[in-house]
């Protein structure tokens, strides 16, 4: 037991520091030791249970607020995902398995980004690639057709667009 | 009556080779062969071929 405990408090003292008063505020129960030696919950987490959730108020029934704002979750996550923790943090909408969960049911958000996803457009814009292509082929031919003509002369050209 | 009298002068259109649509208009007269110029096409920003289109306005 004394192996992976002293583990633990070498890996504890590695990460930064919001990462060390988070951990120290609400131990992960996957790290505790159990049984008889189980220590008691801190005053934080007897106060909120789980600090990226909200909280309703038995009493009271008033919401509060999570301990943690949305923009501090995200930047606890990164940080433990850098650190290679992040399994121990609570459930949050910014872990990275949500976010990617997200990704995958809901592509990018952006319409036409999606796989199998096409959005109609303006006519000019349906019609750009092929018209772009035209002026290529038509500047890549020019030269060719200037010297045509330069040596044919107007007056015996016979190639007039219609 | 008369039908009107055929101007001398008319209207040339010159569309650049460029397939950009860009043109230019010149008076020439009637009996003149039609136009060929290198001018300026804006859109491909050279000096390409324009060409006389026939006048399909009546």
């Amino acid at each position: 037991m004394a192996a992976p405990a002293q583990n633990f408090i070498q890996l504890a003292k590695a990460l930064p520091e919001p990462l060390q008063r988070f951990f120290a505020r609400w131990p992960p129960a996957a790290i505790l030791p159990t049984g008889n030696t189980a220590p008691t919950p801190t005053r934080y987490q007897e106060e909120r249970p789980n600090p990226f959730q909200r909280y309703k108020n038995p009493e009271t029934g008033a919401w509060q607020d999570p301990v943690y704002s949305s923009r501090r979750q995200a930047e606890l996550h990164k940080m433990a995902r850098e650190h290679g923790v992040e399994h121990l943090l609570p459930e949050s909408n910014k872990a990275a398995e949500t976010r990617l969960a997200h990704r995958v049911v809901h592509g990018l958000r952006v319409k036409g980004t999606g796989v199998g996803q096409k959005v109609k457009g303006h006519i000019h814009e349906r019609h750009m690639i092929s018209k772009m292509e035209k002026k290529r082929t038509a500047m890549l031919e020019m030269p060719q057709l200037i010297k045509s003509f330069k040596k044919t002369s107007k007056y015996k050209w016979t190639k007039w667009p219609k | 009556m008369a039908k009107a009298k055929k101007s001398r002068i008319i209207l040339a259109r010159l569309v650049s080779m460029a397939q950009t649509g860009y043109f230019y208009t010149f008076k020439r007269p009637r009996a003149a062969k039609p136009l060929g110029l290198m001018k300026y096409d804006p859109i491909v920003r050279k000096k390409v071929l324009f060409l006389e289109t026939k006048n399909r306005s009546k």
